[in-house]
């Protein structure tokens, strides 16, 4: 064994930085187990339930009311309602008891003259049941304060960047109503199905931070690489 | 009222669908033009900062439910009408670049932030 240096250098301790929140989570999770309102085990079960959701009934209530004026009408004056035709079920969104959110879904219909994007300032409001987790940026204090206040700069930051004649409306989701934002049809989807429609509409389209685009779908096949040195499987 | 009475009070109906009704009439109507009020929040509220004093257009009758300055504290009893305002951003942000005049941003206020102009 090679002698190495002694006591010159050791290695720094892993700590977990845990924030004041996360421990008041903890003490009442722990509570409400010993309470007995619900098991670690269910605690557990709804979590990697929550995890397990994402935005594709979202996507395809959007795909859906491109296609069916009737549907769009529902979906612009009740969210909720229109909510149940694409499987989701505000007042049972786990299927297992558990509410987990206000019942007060808007859909912001975007129009060639204005452009919806939704923020929570306060904390990070967001339509879970419909769209998922969401994504970490989107609870960053970063975001949050500077969507408000230059919105232009951060879009573009996003790689969005509109023309000064489309009114750029920010939605500031602070009280019990949740967002969902309904992007405009792109061109070059003349005569797709819904299914082929719904793949374009990808979680940031549905906040609001981008638009669809014909060629850039949820679920797109991963790019393969190459390897470099490639192993000779000729053995 | 306990927090498990509120919840059974939603069960089945959704919140804030659980307290339609209870709120009287709304005291403003779409396309009103109202100022948000610099009320005293000393333990919590969901009214930004940036939004007191400011003019904005009522876009949104949504909903009843109580306010979150009482909700915080379980008092459920005196339920609000809401509304989403919508603002000009030059109105929120003196330095708004011009060009950009048609950009707005629309929140939610209680009843009780708002006045008419």
């Amino acid at each position: 064994m090679a002698k190495r240096d002694q006591g010159e250098h050791k290695a720094a301790p892993m700590v977990e930085e845990v924030s004041d929140f996360e421990i008041l989570e903890l003490a009442v999770r722990e509570l409400a187990i010993e309470k007995g309102l619900f098991t670690a085990d269910d605690h557990r079960h709804f979590t990697e339930f929550a995890h397990s959701i994402g935005p594709l009934p979202a996507a395809r209530l959007v795909a859906k009311a491109w296609l069916d004026p009737q549907f769009k009408k529902l979906a612009l004056e009740d969210g909720v309602a229109a909510s149940k035709e694409v499987g989701i079920d505000w007042l049972n969104p786990t299927g297992f008891g558990t509410p987990s959110d206000y019942t007060d879904l808007r859909v912001l219909e975007d129009t060639p003259t204005v452009k919806h994007v939704v923020v929570c300032t306060l904390c990070s409001c967001y339509p879970r049941p419909i769209l998922g987790h969401s994504p970490e940026w989107y609870r960053t204090p970063n975001y949050r304060r500077r969507i408000v206040r230059w919105p232009r700069q951060v879009l573009s930051e996003f790689g969005l960047q509109l023309p000064e004649n489309v009114e750029i409306r920010v939605e500031d989701s602070n009280q019990k109503c949740r967002f969902m934002v309904m992007p405009m049809r792109p061109e070059g989807t003349e005569g797709w199905s819904e299914e082929e429609l719904a793949a374009i509409v990808t979680r940031d389209c549905l906040i609001g931070v981008a638009v669809p685009h014909p060629e850039r779908k949820q679920n797109a096949a991963r790019p393969v690489h190459k390897a470099v040195h490639p192993v000779q499987h000729d053995h | 009222m306990s927090k498990t009475h509120h919840a059974q009070k939603a069960t089945g109906k959704g919140d804030p669908q659980c307290f339609a009704g209870e709120a009287g009439p709304p005291k403003f109507k779409v396309g009103d033009q109202v100022r948000i009020k610099d009320l005293p929040d000393i333990f919590y509220t969901r009214c930004q900062v940036y939004t007191r004093g400011a003019v904005g257009e009522v876009a949104v009758v949504t909903h009843e439910s109580p306010a979150p300055e009482d909700e915080a504290w379980d008092n459920v009893d005196r339920p609000e009408w809401f509304y989403i305002v919508r603002f000009k951003q030059s109105e929120l942000w003196p330095d708004y670049p011009a060009v950009y005049a048609n950009d707005t941003l629309q929140t939610e206020f209680s009843e009780r932030w708002l006045e008419l102009v």
